[in-house]
């Protein structure tokens, strides 16, 4: 079934302009446009995305802390030309919905040499994973996409549990019974 | 490291609360067991579409419509979020749907229990959800991380599942007496289903142990059961439905509702293959997966024309 083996994208969401963009899952597409597409379909179903951002998986460069602390023979690497990264990490351990966030940049010749400069620039503490993609293999909704792309869901009332006022219904059953 | 003195750290990371991460070391016991459960329960999600699916063109009034359409599109993007998870396990999509599509992976039983009238659609709402909404509240807790987001995820948009199923059984429950017997009927066929769900009992539970051991599971199949059991008769008697369980009685003594024996006969029967709809099911999928290839072949096609894509 060699017809459904697309390439695995990462998706990247933007919730609040507060809050950076944090790793919501994967999709699989065809190409850059399509997994927008579909990051939109599969992740954003309820109205809180700001922007998406999606990048093929096979560019990005992961370690867990597990991993820097068991090895260091990653860090040799051929160099390409240089050019900027993203450095997105994972921090804490509570349960939550997202899982890597994005926390700046670094310029470097190889995805190797991005994460040593990102370990020396970023804080290292309660970091659990690091994840570094290179700027130019990411495709981002534009800001003229958000009114078609996000903007819908906000009319859908019907997709959030509080539009069925079924507690409180269930509670004067309940005092009804008793009564 | 030895291979004990992995086994030691692994365990103690769980011990202390900690998330296993894609990159870090697991037992393959702890691997195998998680792409077991978590793409069943991708595939659950994804054959869930389809015994609602069947009323999206009989609903009743546009409302129902549009809510029904909704939740059917949640459950799609739920199966996604799974199927991704058990991919960072390092299987791959394409094994994930071969193994759905010929059969050889298992999916929750209880669709395979046909749809018979609207108000089905209200107590697979409440009966059915409710029951996932349990095991996935306890999953949300689970210590492989992808797993654990992706159930934190699901357990925020199946709230909307629930409480429209419930809404729904509520308002026929307060009907005409024509639809509170509808409803009735459709609260005593997927009640024991919804019991089924849970699995076994523990005693006869091949894995829980090891599943509860390494924090994948947090409870054992009986106790959630008993939780829901405890909720649902509760509920369902405040709106004046009855339980299709001759034997289910409350217990003082622990505060407990007691259901009768569940009928495991039937259990393994659906689970091996032999249930009401499991054949019409499958067909389903492979249909779906048949008719929707011209698509695949063309946006292949035109990603190849222009180049936009980095090769795989």
């Amino acid at each position: 079934m060699s017809d459904t083996q697309w390439l695995r994208y990462e998706v990247f969401e933007k919730e609040r302009p507060d809050l950076p963009h944090r790793n919501a899952g994967s999709v699989h597409a065809p190409d850059d446009e399509m997994a927008l597409e579909n990051a939109r379909d599969v992740f954003v179903r309820r109205p809180n995305c700001l922007s998406l951002w999606v990048a093929p998986s096979n560019q990005i460069f992961t370690k867990t802390a597990e991993e820097l602390a068991a090895d260091s023979s990653w860090r040799a690497a051929p160099s390409r030309r240089s050019e900027v990264y993203l450095i997105f990490n994972k921090q804490g351990q509570r349960n939550a919905e997202t899982f890597v966030s994005h926390v700046g940049e670094v310029e470097a010749r190889s995805p190797q040499e991005a994460l040593s400069k990102a370990l020396e620039k970023f804080s290292r503490e309660n970091v659990f994973v690091w994840w570094v993609c290179p700027a130019q293999a990411v495709t981002r909704s534009e800001d003229e996409d958000t009114e078609s792309m996000f903007a819908p869901a906000t009319s859908k009332m019907y997709r959030q549990p509080n539009f069925y006022k079924v507690v409180t219904e269930m509670q004067k059953l309940k005092r009804e019974g008793e009564e | 490291m030895t291979y004990d003195e992995k086994l030691t750290a692994f365990e103690a990371r769980i011990a202390r609360g900690e998330k296993i991460e894609p990159g870090d070391w697991m037992p393959d016991e702890y691997r195998k067991q998680l792409i077991r459960m978590i793409s069943q329960h991708g595939h659950s999600e994804i054959v869930g579409m389809l015994p609602e699916g069947k009323y999206i063109t009989r609903a009743p009034n546009l409302r129902q419509k549009l809510v029904l359409l909704a939740k059917v599109q949640d459950e799609g993007g739920h199966g996604q979020y799974l199927y991704h998870a058990a991919e960072t396990l390092g299987t791959t999509r394409e094994e994930i749907v071969e193994a759905l599509l010929t059969g050889k992976a298992k999916y929750s039983s209880v669709f395979n229990y046909p749809t018979l009238s609207w108000t089905d659609m209200g107590a697979i709402g409440w009966l059915v959800d409710g029951a996932a909404i349990m095991n996935q509240t306890m999953l949300a807790h689970c210590s492989y991380g992808p797993y654990s987001r992706a159930m934190v995820r699901i357990c925020t948009e199946e709230g909307f599942h629930k409480k429209q199923g419930q809404e729904m059984v509520i308002r026929y429950a307060k009907g005409t007496p024509k639809q509170k017997a509808m409803v009735q009927d459709s609260i005593n066929r997927w009640w024991w289903p919804s019991l089924m769900m849970f699995g076994p009992h523990d005693a006869v539970s091949p894995n829980s142990e090891q599943l509860i051991r390494w924090g994948i599971k947090t409870k054992t199949n009986d106790e959630l059961r008993q939780e829901f059991v405890n909720e649902m008769v509760a509920d369902l008697h405040a709106v004046d439905l009855s339980v299709p369980d001759p034997d289910l009685h409350f217990d003082e003594q622990t505060g407990n509702w007691i259901s009768g024996e569940i009928d495991w006969d039937e259990f393994w029967r659906v689970v091996k293959g032999d249930g009401p709809c499991n054949k019409e099911r499958l067909a389903a999928r492979r249909k779906a997966h048949d008719d929707g290839l011209w698509v695949r072949e063309a946006m292949a096609a035109y990603a190849q024309k222009t180049q936009r894509t980095t090769t795989a």
